[in-house]
């Protein structure tokens, strides 16, 4: 254990100098002894100097200011004493229910699994949501990303495949709140208490109002105690509450670390930050992380670096489109833009796959048709044209449905459809078996039996 | 800026096709003053085929045409005047939909229905939604001739003589003004009474030469004429229909366009100020 002193202090990253021969290595974390402000080396200068960044807020700190090195990176308490809990990023229990007395600490920096250690698998994961399960399925042990402008619903969407999922799924689920609105993070620690599914969750957050070195760090935090699930050979859920933030957080440093900014001024390193964390995101043959995460996309642009680097991670992506939510259409997953590897016949039988291709077909062609329509109208499609758009209009409307987690909202009870359902529904809607149904009749429904009765309640009211 | 490079190919494709519309409209609207002359042209004489038919069917000659009794309706012939080509907007349309709910009316009787079609719209159509077709031509063009329609006016009028069907309507589009057309359905066989306050009272031509002989010819020219008049009435509505719908397709490719202009500066002048942005930001941090 050495000793070092601060010597200079730009918002959240700290120089201090140590004797030459004890310089920490890069990861450590170091402690300000006046504050209690722990700091975590990024860059060893030379000369003695590290550059560090402050998990924590840097308001206060001066020059010649005492710091002792820990000798090892920041260590969370990880296992089974963690369910029920919520902390922050350093392992310090936030909902004041005294110390998280964990017998095992693990670092939050560790390598990824290997090679040999991962595992693959194909085993479909149902989600109850009906655009889903048809046109992204997830598999379990994969990774899936909820991508999405702002305010188009990724959260409560999110929320939803929680509910449905680690509600009915029996495993165990850490949520990592990395960034987002602390009131989020409070409602979802009530709703699950609510459910009585809270023994089962252990929550990590690092929400909006914290500094950057925090909710750069976070995410790491989370999915520690994931991996100790997973090496303990359990199934665990894992869900992170957003992505992006944690790239905004590198963003919000980077400059200060003396890095140059590149590409849309993101961090030069924006692709190996997002790798570090997403490589240990996998499931091993000890046991599964599947994981849900929610990706901001800024300005609805897909092809901004940050969404993009994080596309090549993903099994499974779960795409919200705001041309969508202004149909008033949620959750509004696009249907064309949504993919998952799981798609496959070998995986989702030989109907899934050709509904759901069939259903993407014809939405294609619906959007092929737009332009026509805006400009000559409908009347100049020929029969068969205007039967598909119908029945795309159908599907579009049909892919809306009531959620548990919005009744509030919606006023409307959710509704929860199994995979089978939805393909028989789908394939009916496609058939044309409804065509004589009101296209209203498919919005906010579950099943088609339930359009049908929705269908025959609109005919007697008028 | 490659969102500003897809907008600008949008805007391209949606101006090539409004200088395709805006053309069609054009030769629409000079097509539309010929085909309504032509129209008005045929008028005096079917108007006045029309009322000497009436007087007859009122009268009681010696000799009563087949065409002129009225018989229980088993089964109903439809003649469908349709356009051959699209772009005109919800004409077709309406009238098919028209004639669907009357064919359903019908049906629900128990009534079937044979139908001869002219024009490419009504083939195709019935092709798609079915129906039991006897026959159909078109391509009778912009100056139709009453040669051109016989054929298949003649399949009608023979089933009509055998019994094969007790009724024969006409479907076509009633011209009323450039901006209205409305879809009617005219019964053709039996002839109808006029209802002609005149013709109330029973009065008959004196017939030279034979009264049957007269009868049948004048009888013939009464219902070329009246589907020759529907014909060219429906050609009329046809311009005229296209014209409006030209000109609205011209309309709204405009806005789309200027939406399109909106979406592509703003795409333009994000890539400008996000460029700023980097450059002025690269260089602040060297």
């Amino acid at each position: 254990m050495s000793n070092g002193k601060i010597v200079q202090v730009i918002g959240a990253v700290i120089d201090v100098e140590f004797d030459r021969e004890l310089v920490p290595q890069v990861f450590d974390a170091l402690k300000v002894v006046e504050t209690g402000l722990t700091l975590e080396v990024q860059q060893q200068l030379g000369d003695g100097v590290v550059r560090t960044i402050a998990l924590g807020s840097s308001e206060g700190l001066s020059r010649g200011l005492e710091v002792v090195d820990t000798g090892q990176p920041i260590a969370i308490p990880v296992g089974e004493e963690t369910l029920g809990r919520i902390m922050d990023v350093l392992g310090t229990a936030i909902d004041e229910k005294g110390e998280i007395n964990a017998r095992i600490k693990q670092p939050i920096h560790r390598p990824a699994p290997t090679y040999e250690d991962q595992k693959g698998g194909n085993e479909l994961l149902e989600t109850g949501v009906k655009v889903i399960d048809l046109m992204c399925p997830f598999a379990r042990g994969g990774k899936v990303g909820l991508f999405g402008g702002a305010g188009v619903g990724k959260t409560v969407t999110m929320l939803e495949l929680i509910r449905n999922i680690a509600v009915e799924h029996s495993g165990l689920s850490v949520f990592a709140g990395v960034g987002e609105r602390t009131r989020e993070g409070n409602s979802f620690y009530y709703e699950m208490l609510e459910a009585g599914v809270l023994d089962k969750i252990s929550l990590v957050f690092g929400q909006m109002n914290e500094p950057p070195g925090n909710r750069l760090r976070v995410a790491l935090s989370g999915v520690t105690l994931a991996e100790q699930f997973r090496d303990e050979g359990r199934d665990v859920l894992l869900f992170i509450d957003n992505i992006y933030r944690y790239t905004l957080a590198g963003v919000e440093v980077s400059a200060l670390l003396g890095r140059m900014p590149s590409a849309v001024g993101y961090q030069p390193n924006l692709a190996e930050d997002m790798g570090i964390l997403q490589e240990r995101i996998t499931t091993t043959k000890t046991g599964s992380i599947t994981s849900v995460q929610a990706i901001y996309v800024p300005a609805d642009d897909l092809t901004d670096p940050s969404p993009a680097t994080t596309f090549a991670h993903l099994d499974s992506t779960v795409t919200l489109n705001r041309a969508i939510t202004d149909l008033g259409i949620y959750p509004a997953v696009d249907p064309l833009d949504s993919t998952s590897r799981q798609l496959d016949a070998n995986i989702v039988g030989q109907e899934h796959y050709s509904v759901a291709r069939n259903a993407q077909e014809v939405l294609q062609r619906y959007q092929e048709l737009r332009d026509i329509i805006a400009i000559l109208g409908m009347d100049e499609l020929t029969e068969e044209d205007k039967a598909l758009v119908y029945r795309a209009r159908k599907l579009q409307q049909f892919f809306s449905q009531p959620m548990f987690v919005a009744e509030q909202f919606t006023g409307r009870e959710g509704q929860y459809v199994s995979r089978e359902d939805t393909v028989r529904s789908v394939k009916a809607i496609l058939d044309g078996d409804v065509d004589d149904l009101p296209e209203q009749a498919f919005s906010m429904v579950g099943d088609i039996d339930s359009a049908r009765e929705k269908a025959e309640t609109m005919q007697v009211e008028a | 800026m490659t969102v500003g490079r897809e907008i600008k190919k949008k805007i391209g494709s949606v101006e090539n096709t409004k200088k395709v519309t805006s053309a069609m409209q054009m030769v629409a609207a000079s097509k539309m003053r010929r085909t309504q002359d032509r129209m008005h042209e045929a008028r005096p004489y079917s108007n006045a085929i029309r009322a000497v038919i009436g007087h007859l069917a009122n009268s009681s000659p010696e000799y009563r045409h087949q065409f002129m009794t009225e018989r229980e309706v088993k089964r109903i012939g439809f003649i469908v005047v349709s356009t051959d080509k699209g772009q005109c907007g919800g004409l077709n349309t309406n009238m098919f939909r028209e004639l669907l709910r009357e064919l359903k009316s019908w049906e629900d009787q128990g009534i079937r229905a044979d139908l001869a079609l002219i024009g490419n719209k009504a083939a195709s159509f019935f092709r798609s939604v079915g129906g039991n077709v006897v026959a159909a031509i078109n391509g009778v063009g912009e100056t139709p001739e009453v040669k051109s329609l016989v054929g298949s006016l003649k399949i009608m009028l023979d089933s009509f003589s055998d019994e094969t069907i007790d009724r024969l309507d006409v479907v076509s589009n009633e011209f009323i003004s450039s901006m209205q057309q409305k879809p009617q359905i005219r019964q053709l066989l039996p002839l109808v009474h006029s209802e002609d306050p005149d013709t109330t009272h029973q009065w008959d031509y004196i017939y030279e030469p034979e009264a049957r002989d007269l009868i049948d010819g004048l009888v013939q020219r009464h219902i070329e004429s009246q589907v020759y008049q529907a014909v060219v009435e429906n050609t009329a509505c046809e311009q005229a229909a296209r014209m409006i719908a030209m000109k609205n397709a011209t309309d709204n490719a405009e806005s789309m366009i200027e939406e399109l202009a909106l979406l592509y500066n703003n795409a333009r002048q994000a890539a400008i100020t996000q460029e700023i942005a980097e450059i002025v930001g690269g260089a602040a941090a060297l």
